[in-house]
């Protein structure tokens, strides 16, 4: 790894870094999506401030560039980050249905009593006798 | 068979403005001690209008959750309420309430948890396309290999369920084809599912909800949803 690539890729985590921690601070993200995002800068920063890791990776792995270990294990975090999305989608979805089926059951009710209600002050106005 | 029991017919309603008030009507008329309920899924035509105007019993969901989700607010609402039967009727004529008690019937008599009103055992009235005849008859072998329950019917969205079946089914119902993914999973669930024999008409307007350039999606789907609920619906034994 070249010193110039090992400098792009400090910044390149800590403005990763800065993003999750500003979007944090700003509520635009809940903590617990936040936490593979932070994992995924905190693993480049060490990978980039200390290649010694990514050489001994390599050679465990028997990948021939050091570089293409990178990618790779980015390539994994993204497609494991990807899944989380679907999974929380999926879980919102299931929870929106259900808002939405209590909300038209309510909305019944509502409708219901509003006629009563009419009825019984129709009745109570109109004279008696 | 008249019966003090407590019966609900649910009508789901998609842009059925052709269709929804005959239905209602043609319901009441012949079934006069049995409730109903249309469900509404935010259909985009004159639909809403229609069922208020006519002061129907009707459900409005705000945002569309499609066949699957709709008639699962159907099955929670019959299970909050105390209904002995929930029927599935569809709201395109289709299906005919002259035929509503020979599948309420078994549920009844609890002979079975859920009775599928059938076109293929007698084979009277519309029998649908060929080529529909045979996606139907495709998922009905793989039913029954996947469980071993035989059903001819599996794309009939004509069917009663007594309590404890809609009970589980306003917890668990499939979203998008629910129709044979329900077969499987109450059959897995342990519940007894059969059929009745009925007459079917062809829709009498309006747009079926399958439309051909879909059906192959479906297909794909519906197998791939049935498998997986195979692998992830335990064997149990609802009622010993």
């Amino acid at each position: 790894m070249s010193v110039k690539f090992q400098a792009f890729m400090i910044l390149g985590a800590l403005v990763l870094l800065i993003i999750i921690f500003v979007l944090l601070k700003h509520g635009k993200m809940t903590v617990k999506y936040s936490l593979l995002w932070m994992c995924l800068s905190l693993v480049l920063l060490v990978f980039a401030i200390f290649p010694y890791v990514v050489y001994v990776l390599r050679d465990l792995m028997g990948v021939e560039m050091p570089v293409n270990l990178v990618f790779m294990l980015m390539f994994c975090f993204v497609l494991l980050v990807l899944l989380s999305l679907s999974i929380a989608i999926s879980q919102l979805a299931e929870k929106s249905k259900r808002l939405t089926q209590a909300n038209a059951i309510l909305e019944k009710r509502v409708r219901e009593l509003e006629k009563v209600l009419q009825k019984t002050k129709e009745e109570g106005n109109s004279p008696r006798g | 068979m008249q019966t003090k029991a407590k019966i609900l017919v649910l009508i789901p309603c998609y842009n059925e403005e052709a269709n929804i008030v005959k239905t209602v009507e043609r319901l009441r008329e012949l079934c006069p001690g049995v409730d109903y309920l249309v469900i509404n899924d935010c259909s985009t035509d004159r639909s809403a209008a229609l069922l208020k105007e006519n002061g129907y019993n009707y459900l409005d969901l705000p945002v569309n959750l499609g066949i699957g989700g709709g008639i699962q607010c159907g099955y929670v609402y019959a299970a909050s309420n105390g209904y002995d039967v929930t029927v599935q009727m569809d709201g395109d004529g289709q299906h005919d309430p002259a035929y509503l008690m020979q599948i309420v019937e078994p549920v009844l008599k609890d002979e079975l948890d859920m009775c599928i009103g059938s076109r293929f055992i007698r084979h009277e009235g519309f029998q649908t396309s060929f080529m529909r005849r045979v996606g139907i008859r495709f998922l009905s072998a793989m039913i029954f290999l996947l469980c071993g329950q035989r059903v001819l019917d599996v794309t009939s969205g004509f069917r009663a369920t007594g309590r404890a079946m809609t009970e589980y089914f306003s917890k668990h119902y499939a979203a998008d084809y629910p129709e044979p993914e329900a077969i499987l999973a109450a059959s897995l669930a342990g519940f007894r599912v059969g059929e009745a024999p009925v007459v079917m008409h062809e829709r009498q307007g309006g747009v079926s909800s399958i439309s051909s350039f879909k059906s192959a999606y479906y297909m794909i789907k519906v197998s791939l949803s049935l498998i997986i609920d195979r692998l992830s619906i335990k064997k149990t034994h609802h009622r010993s």
